[in-house]
């Protein structure tokens, strides 16, 4: 299929960082994995969305077994009404291969998460807050 | 003949040209034009191929040198003068139209009739008429009071069927005014044309005399403010436009009389307001912003805490009153809810839920709106808790004000100047609870490029929270990030969602936000999602053509990103992979380029911006062009939500 690479190099900043986890995969190869298989669409481009997968602490990705039993393992029944859970990945569809580097990659997303205190931004929102009501 | 040719000597079949670009070089040359009209005096390459060009007979009547049929009488006094009279008592300020021959008249009448002309009504031109209803809605929702649009007939009818559906579910009023012409093209009229959105409007007329029409536009305005309120139509034959008026007096107009509740019952829930230890008052959307002020005054009266819906949708209590908040004791003994659910008594007006036995004769049983709706489904109602009182709860206040005035007691006085302190106090120390709390979420991926969409939120709020805002477009799709941050103190703070989650809303509500604001030194603020903005982009157009103070901010996450989630579970379920998924449901190959399209459009616009540490720069920038009275686009690339 054709790969779109513009978000990749976005994608391999975040495989740079050191892991907790022992990984056998690729994670350059499993960033393109995370593309094109869509996973920013609930995880954000870095790990970050509907469900974070950054240092989340979950036992889904306490290694590549689990993370491979958990995506093996998806409802296969088709709900009544649209949803947007987690997707079934069977094997004839996401390879082991390619669970092994899709693994190695989302363990290589760096936390970003700024101190509140050191983002002006915030601050700034504190402050407003502080302020009296008006409504003029 | 040769591709040469053709391009150089067209014949005058076979002469292809853009119309809006040739009247452009035949106003400048008419005379010219007169004797030869050929497309000889064009340059036939500057013109899409794919136009035919207009006939003589079209040029001479658009230039203005095909002198009209001679008629029996000049017209001195048109109809279509007095309808604009009617809009002005009634105090339409714009009538938003895609032009259309079959309100010509009306349209004359509009730019050309009063001191000044074209003011009070002013004519907005939209490029669709779907955009056209949508600025009366963000219009609508923002003062609570109707603008007029007009529809060419059973077509513009049709294109804007989707925009008066979504303003029907929202319940904002509006006027619309459908011209009808049946001499003219037969495809583009009809007996009953009103019968085309009649489902889905509240009230329609099709006066047969110029009399009759000047009040079906009177009662056209009373019907659409009066509870359930929404969007009423009013089909006005061309001839009506054209008739001689000669001494026919505009009749004067007479208000909307909306009901609230008895004195009997407002004595009794001032009684229970003042005899309660900790009353609350839960409250919604109210019709106008006098109905929010009301709500305050009450609250402020009886020392009660109040819950609010002003982060959701318009016309709600000011969210950062110091009343506002669970206040210091969420044990309430006695909850009023304005507009609102309650476990004990709720005012609550009627909603075009009622007018279904009246209004869907043809038996569509649009969802959310028939009888015995299915309880799943987004939109479904919700249970009742309390006794309900299906009555205008803003007509009601100022009499339960009254009674609760008259009632209170000196000691009853002092104690609620207690509570009042007690909950200004715990409502302030739960906001800054709830809001570090929220900085924890919103800061995830803060540095992240593609861009968060809670950043956008995040960086807007510090440049915005002094000015006069008003947040146009639905933030769903963006995941709301105002709710926890930003402080939805006016009526017109949120507008809230599409009215039935229909696409293409966002752009032309937030522009009729923008004609509200220009006349009221307000901002609009527009967070555009790219999958709305490309069902009708031309409103980026009529922000610029009328100078409208519009910061749009495009949340540009190259797709329908709801859709892209939905097909990858389906393709999970079926087990056959989510690599395929984003087929119909991105924007990619190419990606489009909004900055330039707003340029295209005459906005000034910059981006596309990918680099977080970049925005709040950009967003100044616009800001100040914004407030210095023209719309301007950033183009932000985004995480998906």
């Amino acid at each position: 299929m054709k790969h779109i690479t513009y978000p990749i190099g976005a994608l391999l900043a975040m495989s740079l960082a050191p892991t907790l986890y022992a990984q056998n995969g690729d994670a350059k190869a499993g960033a393109q994995v995370y593309y094109d298989y869509g996973c920013y669409g609930c995880h954000g481009y870095g790990g970050y969305g509907r469900k974070d997968l950054n240092d989340t602490g979950s036992a889904i990705l306490v290694n590549e077994e689990v993370f491979r039993a958990f995506l093996r393992g998806r409802a296969d029944v088709a709900p009544l009404l649209p949803v947007t859970d987690m997707p079934n990945y069977p094997a004839n569809s996401l390879s082991d291969e390619q669970v092994r580097d899709l693994y190695a990659y989302i363990r290589s997303m760096p936390p970003n998460l700024p101190e509140t205190g050191g983002v002006e931004t915030f601050r700034q929102i504190l402050e407003i807050a502080e302020q009296p009501y008006r409504n003029d | 003949m040769s591709k040469e040719q053709s391009s150089q000597e067209p014949s005058d079949h076979e002469v292809k040209v853009g119309r809006r670009h040739f009247l452009k070089g035949a106003a400048s040359s008419a005379a010219a034009l007169a004797v030869a009209p050929t497309a000889k005096a064009q340059n036939p390459s500057a013109f899409a191929a794919s136009y035919t060009a207009p006939t003589y007979q079209q040029l001479q009547r658009d230039t203005g040198a095909l002198t009209p049929p001679a008629i029996e009488r000049t017209v001195v006094r048109p109809g279509s003068d007095l309808m604009v009279q009617v809009l002005k008592d009634m105090g339409i300020e714009f009538v938003a139209a895609n032009n259309g021959s079959s309100f010509e008249g009306l349209q004359e009448s509009i730019i050309n009739y009063g001191s000044p002309p074209n003011k009070m009504p002013e004519y907005i031109t939209a490029l669709h008429e779907e955009s056209s209803v949508d600025m009366a809605n963000g219009y609508g929702k923002a003062e609570g009071k109707p603008m007029a649009v007009m529809l060419h007939g059973t077509i513009g009818i049709q294109h804007a069927a989707m925009a008066i559906y979504q303003a029907y579910y929202s319940g904002t009023p509006m006027i619309l005014i459908v011209g009808r012409d049946d001499g003219f093209i037969q495809a583009h009229t009809a007996n009953d044309m009103a019968a085309m959105c009649r489902s889905f409007t509240k009230w329609d007329a099709l006066p047969k005399t110029l009399p009759e029409c000047l009040e079906a536009l009177q009662e056209a305005y009373r019907q659409a403010v009066t509870p359930p309120t929404g969007p009423t139509v009013v089909v006005v034959d061309m001839e009506l436009q054209k008739e001689e008026a000669r001494e026919l007096q505009v009749p004067p107009f007479r208000p909307a009389v909306i009901e609230g509740i008895d004195v009997a019952t407002a004595r009794d829930i001032a009684q229970k307001l003042l005899a309660a230890n900790n009353p609350r008052i839960a409250t919604g959307s109210f019709r106008t912003p006098e109905g929010c002020a009301a709500a305050v005054e009450l609250a402020e009266l009886v020392g009660a805490s109040a819950s609010t819906t002003a982060h959701q949708g318009p016309m709600g209590f000011p969210q950062r009153h110091p009343l506002c908040g669970p206040g210091a004791d969420i044990n309430y003994d006695y909850v009023l809810g304005l507009e609102a659910n309650s476990p004990h008594l709720s005012l609550q007006r009627p909603t075009v839920a009622t007018l279904t036995a009246v209004r869907d004769t043809m038996g569509i049983g649009f969802g959310g709106l028939r009888d015995n709706p299915p309880a799943t489904g987004r939109g479904a109602p919700r249970p009742q808790e309390g006794t309900v009182l299906t009555i205008d709860a803003q007509a009601s206040i100022p009499l339960i004000i009254a009674e609760v005035s008259r009632l209170m007691t000196p000691e009853q006085r002092r104690r609620i100047e207690e509570r009042r302190a007690a909950h200004a106090k715990a409502n302030h120390e739960a906001r800054m609870a709830a809001l570090l709390e929220a900085i924890e979420q919103k800061k995830k991926g803060w540095d992240l490029s593609p861009i968060s969409t809670a950043r956008i939120y995040a960086e807007l709020w510090p440049l915005i929270a002094d000015e006069d805002w008003c947040l146009a477009s639905p933030s769903s799709f963006s995941s709301s990030h105002h709710m926890q941050l930003w402080d939805h103190n006016k009526p017109y703070s949120y507008l809230g969602g599409q009215g039935a989650g229909g696409m293409g809303y966002g752009l032309g509500a937030c522009t009729g936000a923008a004609l509200a604001a220009r006349e009221r030194g307000r901002i609009v603020i527009n967070i555009q999602t790219d999958g709305d903005f490309n069902y009708a982009p031309g409103s980026i157009w009529t922000a610029v053509h009328h100078e409208l103070p519009m910061l749009t901010v495009m949340h540009n996450n190259r797709a329908w990103h709801q859709e892209f989630m939905f097909i990858q579970y389906m393709a999970g379920v079926r087990g056959r992979g989510t690599d395929r998924g984003h087929i119909g449901t991105t924007l990619r190959d190419p990606f489009i380029d909004y900055a330039k399209l707003a340029q295209g459009y005459g906005m000034k616009a910059e981006g596309p911006i990918d680099d977080p540490t970049q925005l709040a720069a950009a967003l100044r920038r616009g800001l100040d062009v914004v407030k210095n009275g023209e719309p301007y686009l950033i183009d932000v690339l985004t995480q998906p939500r």
